[in-house]
């Protein structure tokens, strides 16, 4: 399994998405076919925390237009709630083959089925539900108890109670909601934008701990492209003279427990473009 | 709903149907969708912008922008606040008894109110769509704690109960609102799980004249698996209720192959006994499947009647069981003369035969509150 890590240059994520896709089948067409049929798309983007460390827009609309073009009925940009969404610098729109959405829009809501997996049991946004594929388009960003937030973790915005999620440094909860239905039957990509990155207490936006890698890193397999955000904000904090995770108590255990659920592999090749 | 009518219907006019809520006939209130930004009493700040709650065992250490496990206190900024005060989803008058509190005013109306959100997660909820969801999912009203107390004097209430979800998770709401209940003259009464730390517990406690604890099982590996909290900030929490002489009643929900076993309810019974007195009144009550425990039956009847005879051969002075409407169970008796003294069915009082807290019959003295 490959994850591809692509500069971004002057701002042109179009073109840096055709070379990651390209580079993990070989032609980035072969691989948009592979993966998606041209239905209904999901992005769920991480806008949580402001407009500094949230999935940028033009790297979302820069994927809807590359599906819409290859035929997609519908992308679907969306998160949580619409509050967070404009903050993080999103226009809301409703009409369109491309709509810019959030659960708490009017008339979405969460389903109204209760999905149990593991120990919790949990609703669905009606937008994951209703989705065809779904790509996880999350933000590099250090989490103050699962380790790291990124591809896996940025399904928690699916769900209608993400805070029952936390326990034990979210382990095994991460891959226990990943391996849920809706997600696990949908994922086709993971992506995260690390043009920019919190390395130290996240998830939310501490300039101190800030920096600008300009790079996305996508594949197929969210346990790799995790694996490889989780060393690279390792990379980050060892640089700034930061502890490990693990020496402080909080090493992303629910990798290596997502790689044993068969949700993908912590061993990978890089590409790096 | 097909997926193509969901993405017609997202620029359309179909209206999703929110969550059932109990209403109130309170004019003039309307239910939306927004939350409060009280700050929040029991919590401390840690550097970064970092708190750490200090109302439940949890003690959720949450970073900025995120939220506790009950997911309904919110770190703004470094600043813990509760986002439910004066924001009840439920309002409703329900009679003292479906509580149930037996020896508690018998036969009166409880103005019983509730928030969203909860800070255990039992699989037997039975409120599940209130309590374990985030605020801003259920509508909400906005009551704050004065008209709160206003209303339910308006409705004529002797009591408002904190009820339905988990009342710790709303205790500045619920706090604020007993003391304006108590210059009315209104008795609050909380039915809680009691999954809380002793400084928080210890002023709830204060402004409460009923408490209702749900002791959910007697070991700790139920409270993990089944309920994920831990028994013996529960323990203690029933320790320091009793000691501080407010009312106290306990209910069991026994549920099949869970926490049906006679042994481990010999154990409490006898805990009970010796660490609250055996005039505390116990409920053992019917589960019925719900929520993420629909793959067990309801509770046999049996089941019921073996665990109040074990309770009340350990020297349980008033042991009841719940849900099953009509049972002999439900009523109280006097335990000197034998007699019925409370005769039940359901929520309903068919007789009442308690003078001066005292049984008519033979003047036996009858815990409780009465009048």
């Amino acid at each position: 399994m490959r994850v591809a890590v692509v500069k971004v240059k002057r701002g042109d994520f179009t073109s840096s998405l055709l070379k990651g896709f390209s580079a993990l089948c070989s032609d980035s067409e072969k691989c948009l076919r592979k993966y998606f049929s041209g239905r209904v798309v999901s992005l769920k983007v991480n806008t949580l925390s402001g407009k500094m460390i949230s999935t940028s827009v033009e790297l979302s609309y820069s994927l809807s237009q590359i599906l819409l073009n290859r035929d997609a009925d519908s992308v679907i940009v969306w998160d949580r709630t619409e509050r967070e969404m404009k903050h993080a610098g999103y226009k809301l729109k409703r009409r369109g083959s491309l709509k810019i959405i959030a659960t708490d829009s009017p008339r979405i809501g969460y389903d109204e089925a209760l999905i149990v997996k593991g120990e919790i049991g949990s609703r669905f946004s009606r937008i994951q539900m209703a989705a065809d594929e779904s790509v996880s388009m999350a933000v590099l960003k250090d989490h103050d108890i699962a380790g790291v937030t990124l591809s896996m973790k940025n399904y928690y915005g699916t769900i209608h109670n993400p805070n029952k999620y936390h326990d034990n440094g979210c382990d095994p909860f991460i891959p226990e909601l990943f391996s849920c239905e809706p997600i696990v039957t949908k994922h086709r990509f993971s992506i995260i934008d690390a043009t920019k990155a919190q390395f130290h207490r996240g998830p939310a936006y501490h300039s101190k701990w800030y920096v600008r890698p300009g790079i996305i890193i996508l594949g197929q397999d969210p346990v790799a492209v995790d694996h490889f955000g989780w060393q690279f904000i390792e990379k980050l904090r060892a640089s700034a003279g930061l502890p490990s995770l693990k020496e402080e108590g909080r090493e992303p255990g629910w990798i290596y427990t997502a790689e044993k659920m068969g949700l993908g592999s912590t061993k990978y090749e890089v590409v790096e473009l | 709903m097909k997926r193509r009518d969901f993405i017609k219907i997202i620029g359309g006019t179909l209206i999703f149907p929110s969550l059932e809520l109990t209403k109130l006939n309170a004019q003039g209130l309307t239910f939306s969708y927004e939350l409060s930004s009280h700050e929040a009493r029991y919590y401390k700040k840690l550097p970064e912008r970092r708190v750490q709650c200090l109302l439940c065992p949890r003690e959720c250490i949450v970073g900025d922008k995120e939220r506790g496990y009950c997911g309904v206190r919110e770190n703004r900024g470094g600043k813990y606040v509760t986002l439910v005060y004066g924001r009840p989803v439920t309002v409703a008058l329900d009679p003292i008894e479906k509580k149930p509190l037996f020896h508690f005013l018998p036969g009166k109306q409880a103005f019983s109110i509730a928030t969203a959100g909860c800070n255990v997660n039992c699989k037997f909820c039975q409120n599940w769509q209130i309590s374990q969801v985030r605020p801003e999912q259920v509508r909400s009203l906005n009551l704050p704690p004065e008209a709160t107390a206003r209303l339910a004097y308006r409705y004529h209430a002797p009591i408002i109960a904190y009820t339905y979800t988990e009342p710790i998770v709303f205790a500045e709401y619920m706090l604020d609102t007993a003391r304006e209940a108590s210059r009315r003259g209104i008795r609050n009464v909380i039915v809680t799980g009691a999954h809380v730390l002793p400084e928080p517990w210890k002023d709830i406690v204060s402004a409460m004249d009923g408490i209702k604890i749900d002791l959910k099982a007697f070991t700790e590996e139920f409270y993990q698996r089944i309920v994920r909290g831990h028994l013996k900030p529960v323990l203690d929490a029933i320790v320091a209720a009793a000691k501080s002489g407010k009312w106290l009643e306990i209910v069991y929900l026994v549920i099949p192959t869970l926490n049906d076993n006679l042994d481990n309810i010999r154990k409490m019974s006898r805990w009970l006994v010796r660490e609250v007195g055996r005039d505390v009144p116990v409920h053992f009550s019917r589960f019925f499947p719900m929520y993420m425990l629909k793959n067990l039956p309801a509770t046999p009847v049996k089941t019921l009647e073996s665990a109040r005879e074990v309770a009340m051969s350990e020297g349980l002075k008033f042991v009841y069981v719940g849900n099953i409407p009509g049972h002999p169970g439900e009523s109280t008796y006097c335990p000197r003369c034998g007699k019925t003294i409370i005769k039940r069915v359901g929520y309903e009082i068919k007789e009442i035969h308690i003078k001066n807290g005292k049984c008519e019959y033979c003047g036996e003295p009858i815990p409780g509150v009465w009048s």
